[in-house]
Order: structure tokens, then C-alpha cells, then sequence
């Protein structure tokens, strides 16, 4: 069930009166069944994947709370005794991982090892199921915070799997944290029309990008990747360049409307962009696009990594054996390079992937070494770093390096991205944009100029949080007609100008050969 | 601010559920009255072949749902049943026949909608054509909006098909009120469909002239170039159980079922596996037995197929002429077989050992000559004398346009050297020094004249003098020694009128309106058939075009109004081809003048 | 107190750690510089820091890292 769908909007406004409805010890009962109805319409198949990873989860839970138990029971002094629960409870979390991604190893990277080995793929095929890592990962940080002893773990199962299973979260993440979520899953909340109020206008505002915005830019992005030969250099980075905003809203739009539905139902969900177009760093810029992902990785895999025992070891003996900033950042670095390299194979198991996580990692850990220099020209430039135009110049030069990493995720392979860069820069061919080309790439002129007003809209609004600005709070304040044409109008522009229900096909397109 | 103007969030949630709602109500009117799909009815417009493009499946039915009572058989399958002609089926079943194809039917289509006909519509015969995509395909998943099923038809959820069709994307909408206003009578991309007889509109490709095959070719580079795929038939165990379902059915209902297969071209035919096609064909003919048009020679010869994958009206007509012991009409001797459980395998097996045809069994080369208002050009009546004389010792017998239109239809054939022998103008004195030579060769002329000049010495509307015409009576006499036929340029299409910008040959004005052009045109045929159609017994069927000036709208105009054959003044030979008459249409002629010696007329006929 | 300081100022110039008390929820201390920073410390004070001890609320004051410390070396 597409959240684009009718259906959705039927099956949301069910769910919500349901759920009012009930008393308030049994709603979090209405959102576990809703969720699983949810996850059962995207397939009966991927039902099994889902209870699997809650079973698994659930159990290493239940283990590693009763360890837990066990060794605050054990006196300081029985040294024997707290290391055996110790090593037990390496033990099973580390069964759990190896059995939960090992599933995730199977469905989406065993096609792509086969073909490494030079294999012929085997006959059985495994379907990768809905929104399978997104739940996953949060179901894995789960265990990782029992192991480390953040909280008692979940006793009730059903709780639980609401937990794993929660509708609007499900297929696209935000990966929420247990501590965060769960308790407001299970509360029971009271009616309360302001969040009602908000969810719905975050939603909209998710809808606006995902239907207004994203399905139009994703129509020039396909015309240029899919025939990426015919075209030089303005066409290939006005392919990028809608692809980029194909990407962002289609994304961020999914995830307010998750955030926009939860907040109906009263939850709370965890913020995953933060207007990643203002990022003045590619660091700054990790923490704003996809931000669960990137708190996941730094939780689960950074911060053990670079505090594991090797790594200390590494970055003392570098330390001391190699001068200057270098020698501090190696530990650091190595488990930089990891995570984005987890990263990139997160989006899919190919080559250009893995090449974007480098691409990350080395420039991440470029500009550590080099903030020296920059530091010293800056001084030299006499650059004032707290100007707006500073600021912008960052913005930019943020963007342009994302931007360029872009080639590679929606390229075919890593050969056509650096072919189509190589003829960005060198076959620029700008006369393309005034004549006529930039309309023979699947939207007439009035398409293109949606797509523009709607990223205007978008980005006048960005702005205005950025410098602290708070659209919904700000739009209460005014004359109700205000608040009412803040409603009609989106509302009339995402019926008229939404693509809905799929890709709009124009007449005669199937008779174009016949 | 006054907290009176303020909204409470409650307030908010009203004026939204109450914006959401008016904005539904108003997007689904707009659905309603637009009706792009035909979903409902279209009462408004009532542009079915615009509905019926977008989603034949659900607007033929709604249209049905109007109509049915005009129908007592139907055809049913893919598009390539749109081939199969109604004039044809109607006649050899003595029915009123509706052409239900819909673009990429699956045979579970095919068998609900037999299945919702035969529940409640009038039938008595039903045909079921049958393609080699029925074995790829089966219970198709399509696009929402331009490939589902009417919720009657394939029993699905109403809700879910009328709430998606009134909250469907307003640009389909849009876009018809759009092309409502720049619609022409020409076929057009977004209306591909015929109302009444549900078939796709080929007027525009029926009247495309077709020629030589290398011409052809140039024309149709898919044809050298064949988009080559391999096809897997997965499908065929499902589409024989829909096969044996409609045949139950029609058992059942005591209706008369014939089931077809359509012709497949040969390049297509080796996309798939050998054994899969001979199964599917096997397999068929175990459920029912049925007329294989699959593959045969007529699936080597581009020039019978639309494209890739469509064959022609003109050759849907030989295959029903074949399967109704029609022999009026030309069929290729190995075209259309009676498969049943007995003979299937043995038939199937000769589907890959198909020869490549013998081309000169069924084309023609046919040089046209042109002489016009010869006086003039000083072309004399010996000069003609000249030239026949030479054509006659060369072996050459000059033929009419009717021997030729016999060798296109009916397959009858042409002497060995033809040629046709054409005056353009109609000027008495010319056409009649010249009747003794052609008597003496029995030779065959065709005049083509312009009706209001007949019998005139002066123009009408100028008074001018000009070379005196032959009459009407002066025709009769012209007919009667068999050797003469009358063709028409027009009756008044050089019509001098000041306050109007002249007119190309036949061609519209820039300041014409489509309709204003058509009804002009059509007006003028019909004075040329009122002067000339009591003397020829019928109306006047071959048309050249003045000037040589054509384009798709007067052909078709032509077309309608019975013209098999016409002629340019393009200097050129032409090709023509048994059972597709488009051969005939915009023929090339060579001009003979004075300066065309007996020698050099046989060198450019092509005579060595 | 003193040593923990300079060693702080070393790694992140330009903070004033003596002051602030919201280093982590402000965003002033990004992940690499926590990182760094139980590097240094464990080196510089002898102490062993795991992952588990890697809260916000251990991290968001000098005096809150040195409770860290304290509490590691009894």
C-alpha cells in the first residue's frame, strides 16, 4: 500500500478513528493490528522476514535482561563469575546479529557474491521484502541496548512487534530507538487536536514534495540516466540535478508523511532530515540527511569500532610513531572509512555504491587533515566566517560534492558516472539550455516551471527554519481566512498538480509504434 | 489580534475535513464530466474513440452498455483482431459484428468479457482470434487506469474502480478537453478506435500508398531491423483453459463460436521456441478446432503487416475469404488451414520451413503513361500513333486500371507486359484522333476529366476560350468501344474565386477550416458523379490528383468516396501487389511529350 | 581538573569548556572529537572507557567527563 495511494488515506483515517475510539489501554492493540494489515497488503510472503527478525530480537531481549540481572546480582568480587556473564552475553548478541543479517546477506547480497564468484545464481530467488533493513537495524539496536544495559527489555511480545512493525515507519524508516518509541507506542494517547492538526499539516507537506515535486523531477532524471549517451554536458547535470531533487523530496516527503501520521496517532517519531541543503560541511551534512541512519551507524558501529581494543592499541602506537595531526586521526579515520562504506553497500551491493562511501570517507578525512591549511588561508584571506556569504560559499561547496557523489548512485555503473561527469565538465554544450533541449526530456515548459515554484516554496520555507522560523507555529497566530487558504491552497495544488496513483500516461503513448 | 479571528485546532480540523471534501466533490465532478476513461458513461462529450484509446476495456464496455442492441456478434482478443474486418464478418455471417479488441488482451480477458456478453447481451456468433502472445501473457497486471477490466467484467471490488476513476489524475481530463479542440476527421494518436465497429481507425494507414518492397523497407526500417526478443510461452496450460471455458460457454448458450489465429510475422515467429509454438498451436487445436492464419507466406511479406507485429485489414479480409470459400477475393494458395486434433501436428510442423515467397508471383511492375492537352504541347495525334505502334512491337498491351484493380482483389492476371495509358484534360479533339490507333492495338486508354469543363469551348467563370472538351454524350460513345475509361480531376477544383487565396491541386486552404475544406470536397465529388456516373454506370472510381498535389486527408476523403486507384504526376514506376490495394493509390506516371521519342519512351518504361 | 582542561582545549580550540555545559546537546562536540577526546583520556589518566560510557549526559561538561574519570579510577 503505496502512502501515495487512496487506499492509505482510507486505511490512516480507519486506523485513526479506531484508535480513539477503543479505550486507551487497548489503542497500542489498534496500532499492532493496523500495522500488520499494513505489512500483509505489501505482500504475505515478507511477513515471515518481519516475524523472524521480531522473534529473534525479541528473545536475545529477554536473555540478555536476565544476564543482566544475573551479574547485578553477582558481588564485585566473584571476578569468575562477572566475566562468564559477560562472555554470554557476547554470545548471544553476537548470534543475533549473525542470524539477522545474515538474513539481509541472503536476500539482497547473495545474487550479487554468486556473480562475483563467477557462479551462475542459484534457482531460488528471495524476494527482498518491504522495508526490510529499516526494521532490521532498529531491531538489532534494540538487542545492542539491552547488551549495554539501557533499559529492561520488552517482556510483552505483542508490544514488541508494534514496536518493530509500526505502520508508518515501516517500509522507509526513520529507524527509531527503542527507549524513544516504544513507551509512546504502548501509552495509549489521548485525543488532542493540536497534534492531530500537526501531523496532518506535516503529512501535506510530505505530500506536496512526494507528488508535486519528486514524481515530476524523477521524469527528466529517468529521460537523461536512461539515454544517458544521446546527451552532453548541461542535459547530464540537469539529469543530476533533478535526480537530487527527485531524491530529497521523494525521501524526506516520505518521511514527513510517516512523521505526520504518527503525530495523528500522538507519537513522536524521530526526525530523519534537518534541510540537508544548508549542510556547510559533508560532516554537517551527514547529520541532516537521513539522520537515524547516520546516529545508528555512529552508535553501533563508530563508536565501538574506534574504542575497541585494536584500534586504541593502533592509535597509540601511530601516535607516537607518526608526527602531527595524521597520526591522532588513524583509529578515527579507519572507522570513518567503515561506516560509509557500510553505508554504501546499505543502498545496494555494486561497485559505484561502495565507490560513493569512499568518495564520503576521503573527503570526510581529507578535510580533518587539511582544517590546518584551510584555517591558515582563511586568516590569510581575511574571510570572515561568521558572513552570510561565507555561509553561502560553504552551502555550495557542500552541495557540489554531494551533487558529484550523486553521479555514481543513480548511474548504471561507475564507468557511466565518470563518463557523464568527464562530459559535464568538458562538453558543457550550454546553448541546451535555451534551446529547446531542456523540453524534450519528458515535461513541457509548464511541467518544468512546477518543479521550479514548488523547489522556491520548498526552500523559502527551509530558510525560514533555518533561522529559527516555525511554520506551523507561526501560521496558529494568524486570521483564521490565513489559516484557511494555508489549507485550501496546498491542498487544491496537490489535487491538481499531484501526480497520483502511479505515472500518468499520456494519450496515444501506447500506440506511439502502431 | 483579536481572539475572534483566531481558529482553535479543532476549528482547523473542520475547515480541512471540509476543504478535502469540497476539493473530492469538485475533482470528481470534473472526472465525471470529462469521463477520459468512458468510465461513466461519457454523457457529455461522447468522444468514445478518445475513451476507447485511453482504456479500451472499460469505455467499449460502457459504450456497449448503450449500444448492444445494434450488435448480435462480436470479436473479441488483442489488437491484432482489430484486423479482421466488419464489412467481412458481417457479410459471410449474415450479422451485425462489434470488433471488441482491446490492446494486449491476455485470454483471460478475453474469456470473462465472452463470459459477461454472453450473461447478458444478445449473441449469436462470437469469433475469438487467437495470437502467439496468448502463450506469453496471461492475467496480465496493467496499468490502473489505461489497462483494467469494468469491476462487471472481471468481478472485481466497485468501490475501489469507481473511487479510482473519480479521483484519477485531472490531466487525463485536461488533456481530452485539450484535444477536443484541435480534433481533425484524421486519425490521430489519441483517438485510435472506429465507434461503431469497435476496430482501430485505419483510414490513415489504409491509404498510405504502398509500392516496392525496398521502398517499403526504407519506410519501415523495423522490418530490416527486427527488434529481436526471446519469448518465453509460460502462459499456454492457462490460455487453452480460458480457450475450453469459452468454448463451454458458448456450447452452452448455443452460440456459434469460431476461433482464429492470427498471422504472426515470420521474424516475430522465431523470437520463440520451436516445440513451445508447436504446442501452443497443438494445444489449441485439442480444445477447439480453428482457421490457423499463423504462419504461412503471407508472414514473409512485410508488406502485409501495419508493423512488427500487426497484419493488415486487407489481409484480415483474405483470411475471412478463406475460411467462407470466398473466391472473389485473391488468397495466397497456403494461406488459412482448418487445423483439428488430426491434422495440428503435422500442420505446426511446416510453420519454421515456411520458404521465403516468390515475389513474382504476386507483384507487378506497371509503367503509366501521361499525355495531357496535347495540341498544346504540340504533341501530335501521329506522335501517339508513333509511340502505341512502338509499345505494340516491343510486346507491350496496354491495360485499364479496372485489369489492374482485377490483379490486386481477385488475383487475376495482367498480360505479359503491361502498361496503362492515361490523357489527362479530356480535350475532344486529341482523345478522339487517337481512338483509331489505340481500336487497331486494342489498346486501353483511361481519360480523366474535369466535369465542368465537359462539352465547353469557354471557361465558365471567365468566359475565356479555351480548347473545346469533349461531352458527355461524346463519353458514352468513348465507352461504349470498351477500350476507354473515364477518371476524374475534379469537377470544378480549379474554380477561380477572387475572394478566396487559390487553391493548391486539391489540397485544403490556409484559410479553410478541416470542415468547410471537406464539405467542399465532398461537394465536388458528388457534381462530378451526378454528371458522369449515368454514363459510366456507377460512380467515377479513379481519381487524378491536379497538379500531382496530394496529402493523408484528401486520400482518405478520396477513399470514402470510392476511389480504388489514383494517380500523381511523379515521374516513376510502380509496383503492384496482390490483395493489398493500397498499391493503386497515388500511382506514378511518366509525362510523355513531344520530346519523348518511340526509343526513349521504351527506355524509360524500363525496356532494354 | 586542570589537566583534563588543557588536554580538552588541545583537541577542540576555540570552546570554552570552563563554561559550557551542553557540549553534546549544542552539537559543539561532533562524534571524531569524543572520539578523540576517550582516546586522550585514556592515555593521559590510565583509565579504561567503553562504549557504554559514551551518554550525552557524561560528555556534556568538562566536570561531567572528570565524574567519568573519578568514577573509572576507584
Amino acid at each position: 500500500m503505496s502512502f501515495t495511494s487512496g487506499t492509505f488515506i482510507v486505511f490512516v483515517l480507519t486506523a485513526l478513528v479506531v484508535y480513539y475510539l477503543v479505550p486507551q489501554r487497548f489503542r497500542w492493540v489498534v496500532l499492532l493490528l493496523a500495522s500488520y494489515g499494513f505489512y500483509f497488503t505489501g505482500g504475505a510472503g515478507a511477513m515471515g522476514y518481519l516475524l523472524f527478525i521480531t522473534l529473534t530480537t525479541y528473545l536475545a531481549g529477554r536473555v540478555l535482561g536476565a544476564l543482566n540481572e544475573k551479574r547485578k546480582g553477582l558481588p564485585a568480587t566473584d571476578k569468575a563469575g562477572l566475566e562468564r556473564v559477560k562472555r554470554r552475553k557476547k554470545q548471544v548478541v553476537l548470534v543475533t546479529l549473525l542470524g539477522n543479517f545474515g538474513l539481509l546477506y541472503a536476500v539482497k547480497y547473495l545474487g550479487v557474491t554468486f556473480d562475483l564468484l563467477g557462479l551462475p545464481r542459484p534457482g531460488l530467488v528471495l524476494v527482498l521484502p518491504l522495508g526490510l533493513s529499516f526494521y532490521m537495524f532498529q531491531s538489532v539496536g534494540y538487542v545492542i541496548d539491552c547488551y549495554r544495559g539501557k533499559f529492561p527489555p520488552e517482556k510483552n511480545l505483542a508490544k514488541f512487534a508494534l514496536f518493530v512493525s509500526f505502520f508508518p515507519q515501516v517500509v522507509q524508516g526513520p529507524i527509531s530507538r527503542f527507549g524513544d518509541l516504544a513507551p509512546q507506542l504502548t501509552k495509549g494517547n489521548e485525543f488532542d487536536a493540536d497534534q492531530v492538526k500537526y501531523g496532518t499539516q506535516l503529512a501535506m507537506w510530505g505530500y506536496f514534495k512526494k507528488l508535486v515535486i519528486s514524481d515530476r523531477a524523477g521524469v527528466v532524471a529517468a529521460t537523461v540516466f536512461g539515454g544517458f549517451t544521446q546527451y552532453r554536458g548541461t542535459v547530464l547535470f540537469a539529469g543530476v540535478l533533478f535526480y537530487c531533487i527527485q531524491l530529497y523530496c521523494d525521501f524526506s516527503g516520505g518521511i514527513d508523511i510517516t512523521r505526520g501520521v504518527a503525530q495523528m496517532f500522538g507519537i513522536d517519531v524521530a526526525e530523519n532530515f534537518c534541510r540537508p541543503l544548508f549542510a556547510v560541511s559533508l560532516t554537517d551534512y551527514w547529520r541532516r540527511w537521513h539522520i537515524t541512519l547516520g546516529q545508528w551507524m555512529r552508535d553501533y558501529v563508530f563508536y565501538p569500532m574506534s574504542l575497541s581494543r585494536p584500534l586504541t592499541q593502533l592509535g597509540k602506537w601511530t601516535r607516537r610513531h607518526i608526527k602531527g595531526k595524521l597520526g591522532k586521526i588513524v583509529p578515527t579515520s579507519i572507522a570513518t572509512f567503515t561506516v560509509y562504506f557500510l553505508i554504501g553497500i546499505w543502498h545496494g551491493a555494486e561497485l559505484r555504491y561502495i565507490l560513493f562511501g569512499f568518495w564520503n570517507g576521503i573527503l570526510i578525512t581529507a578535510s580533518l587533515l587539511l582544517e590546518g591549511k584551510f584555517q591558515y588561508w582563511r586568516k590569510r584571506l581575511h574571510i570572515r566566517t561568521e558572513s552570510l556569504l561565507w555561509r553561502l560559499f560553504q552551502m555550495i561547496r557542500t552541495s557540489a560534492l554531494v551533487f558529484l557523489g550523486r553521479y555514481l548512485t543513480r548511474a548504471d555503473s561507475v564507468r557511466t558516472a565518470l563518463w557523464m561527469i568527464k562530459m559535464t565538465v568538458l562538453d558543457p554544450e550550454i546553448a541546451a539550455l535555451w534551446d529547446g533541449r531542456m523540453l524534450a526530456l519528458g515535461l513541457n515548459g509548464w511541467e518544468l516551471m512546477i518543479v521550479f515554484l514548488g523547489m522556491a516554496v520548498l526552500l523559502t520555507a527551509e530558510c525560514y527554519q533555518e533561522f529559527g522560523g516555525h511554520v506551523r507555529k507561526a501560521l496558529e497566530q494568524r486570521h483564521w481566512l490565513v489559516q484557511w487558504a494555508a489549507i485550501f491552497i496546498p491542498l487544491a495544488v496537490i489535487f491538481v498538480l499531484g501526480v497520483m496513483g502511479g505515472d500518468y500516461i499520456a494519450p496515444g503513448f501506447i500506440y506511439q509504434q502502431y | 489580534m483579536g481572539s475572534k479571528h483566531k481558529l482553535s485546532s479543532k476549528g482547523w480540523l473542520v475547515l480541512f475535513v471540509f476543504s478535502a471534501a469540497l476539493l473530492a466533490v469538485g475533482l470528481g465532478v470534473f472526472n465525471v464530466v470529462t469521463d477520459p476513461f468512458g468510465v461513466f458513461g461519457d454523457r457529455v462529450l461522447e468522444w468514445w474513440s478518445y475513451d476507447e484509446t485511453n482504456n479500451p476495456r472499460v469505455a467499449k464496455f460502457s459504450y456497449l452498455e448503450q449500444h448492444h442492441d445494434e450488435y448480435d456478434s462480436y470479436i473479441i482478443g488483442c489488437s491484432s483482431t482489430s484486423s479482421f474486418p466488419k464489412e467481412q464478418l458481417d457479410q459471410y455471417f449474415d450479422a451485425n459484428f462489434y470488433n471488441l479488441i482491446m490492446y494486449g488482451a491476455d485470454m483471460l480477458d478475453v474469456e470473462q468479457y465472452v463470459h459477461y456478453l454472453l450473461e447478458h447481451y444478445l449473441v449469436k456468433n462470437l469469433v475469438i482470434n487467437v495470437y502467439i502472445d496468448n502463450g506469453v501473457v496471461y492475467d496480465n497486471e496493467s496499468d490502473a487506469f489505461t489497462g483494467s477490466m469494468p469491476w462487471q467484467v472481471d468481478g472485481s471490488s466497485p468501490v475501489s474502480f469507481y473511487s479510482r476513476y473519480l479521483f484519477a489524475d485531472p490531466r487525463y481530463g485536461w488533456t481530452k478537453l485539450n484535444k477536443l479542440r484541435t480534433d481533425s476527421v484524421i486519425q490521430d494518436v489519441h483517438d485510435v478506435f472506429e465507434v461503431e465497429s469497435g476496430a482501430y481507425d485505419k483510414s490513415r494507414r489504409d491509404v498510405e500508398p504502398i509500392g516496392s518492397l525496398e521502398t517499403y523497407l526504407t519506410d519501415y526500417p523495423a522490418f530490416v531491423y527486427y527488434p529481436m526478443s526471446e519469448q518465453k510461452m509460460t502462459q499456454t496450460e492457462n490460455c487453452m483453459k480460458s480457450v475450453g471455458a469459452i468454448r463451454d460457454m458458448c456450447r452452452e448458450a448455443g452460440v456459434n463460436l469460431m476461433v482464429v489465429t492470427a498471422p504472426v510475422y515470420y521474424d516475430y515467429l522465431l523470437c520463440f521456441d520451436r516445440t513451445e509454438v508447436e504446442s501452443f498451436y497443438t494445444a489449441l487445436a485439442e480444445e477447439i478446432p480453428y482457421w490457423d492464419f499463423s504462419v504461412s507466406s503471407v508472414s514473409r511479406e512485410p508488406r502485409y503487416f501495419y508493423d512488427e507485429t500487426h497484419f493488415r485489414n486487407c489481409v484480415g479480409k483474405m483470411a475471412l475469404a478463406r475460411a467462407f470459400g470466398d473466391d472473389t477475393v485473391y488468397i495466397p494458395e497456403d494461406f488459412g488451414v482448418y487445423v483439428t486434433p488430426e491434422n495440428a501436428t503435422e500442420h505446426v510442423s511446416r510453420y519454421w520451413d515456411v520458404p521465403e515467397p516468390d515475389v513474382s508471383a504476386y507483384t507487378v511492375k506497371i509503367p503509366i503513361l501521361r499525355y495531357q492537352n496535347f495540341e498544346e504541347k504540340s504533341l501530335s495525334v501521329t506522335q501517339i500513333e508513333e509511340q502505341i505502334t512502338t509499345l505494340d512491337r516491343a510486346g507491350y498491351t496496354a491495360v485499364s486500371f479496372e485489369d489492374l484493380r482485377a490483379y490486386v482483389e481477385q488475383g487475376r492476371e495482367l498480360p505479359e507486359k503491361p502498361v496503362v495509358i492515361t490523357f489527362d484534360g479530356g480535350c475532344l479533339d486529341s482523345i478522339a484522333g487517337c481512338l483509331p490507333v489505340l481500336e487497331k492495338y486494342g489498346m486501353k486508354a483511361t481519360v480523366f476529366v474535369i466535369g465542368s469543363l465537359m462539352g465547353k469551348d469557354t471557361y465558365k467563370d471567365t468566359g475565356e476560350t479555351i480548347s473545346s472538351h469533349f461531352s458527355l454524350e461524346q463519353a458514352g460513345e468513348m465507352l461504349d468501344t470498351g477500350l476507354i475509361m473515364i477518371g476524374s480531376c475534379g469537377w470544378d477544383i480549379y474554380k477561380l474565386d477572387v475572394t478566396a487565396p487559390i487553391r493548391c491541386g486539391i489540397l485544403r486552404r490556409e484559410d479553410e477550416s478541416e470542415k468547410g475544406y471537406t464539405a467542399f470536397l465532398r461537394e465536388d465529388i458528388r457534381l462530378e458523379n451526378e454528371l458522369l456516373s449515368p454514363a459510366l454506370d456507377g460512380d467515377v472510381a479513379i481519381f487524378a490528383f491536379p497538379y500531382g498535389l496530394h496529402d493523408t486527408l484528401s486520400e482518405i476523403l478520396l477513399r470514402e468516396a470510392g476511389f480504388y486507384a489514383t494517380v500523381t504526376v511523379s515521374s516513376g514506376e510502380n509496383t503492384i501487389i496482390k490483395g493489398l490495394p493500397q498499391s493503386l493509390l497515388c500511382m506514378n506516371r511518366y509525362d510523355i511529350t513531344e520530346n519523348v521519342s518511340p526509343k526513349k519512351l521504351l527506355a524509360l518504361i524500363g525496356e532494354t | 581538573m586542570e589537566q583534563l582542561l588543557k588536554l580538552l582545549s588541545e583537541i577542540c580550540p576555540g570552546i570554552d569548556f570552563e563554561k559550557e555545559t551542553a557540549l553534546i546537546d549544542d552539537g559543539l562536540l561532533e562524534s571524531l572529537d569524543i572520539v578523540t577526546i576517550v582516546g586522550e583520556i585514556m592515555d593521559e589518566f590510565d583509565v579504561e572507557l567503553n562504549v557504554d560510557d559514551l551518554l550525552p549526559e557524561n560528555f556534556n561538561s568538562a566536570q561531567a567527563i572528570m565524574d567519568l574519570i573519578n568514577s573509572r579510577r576507584s
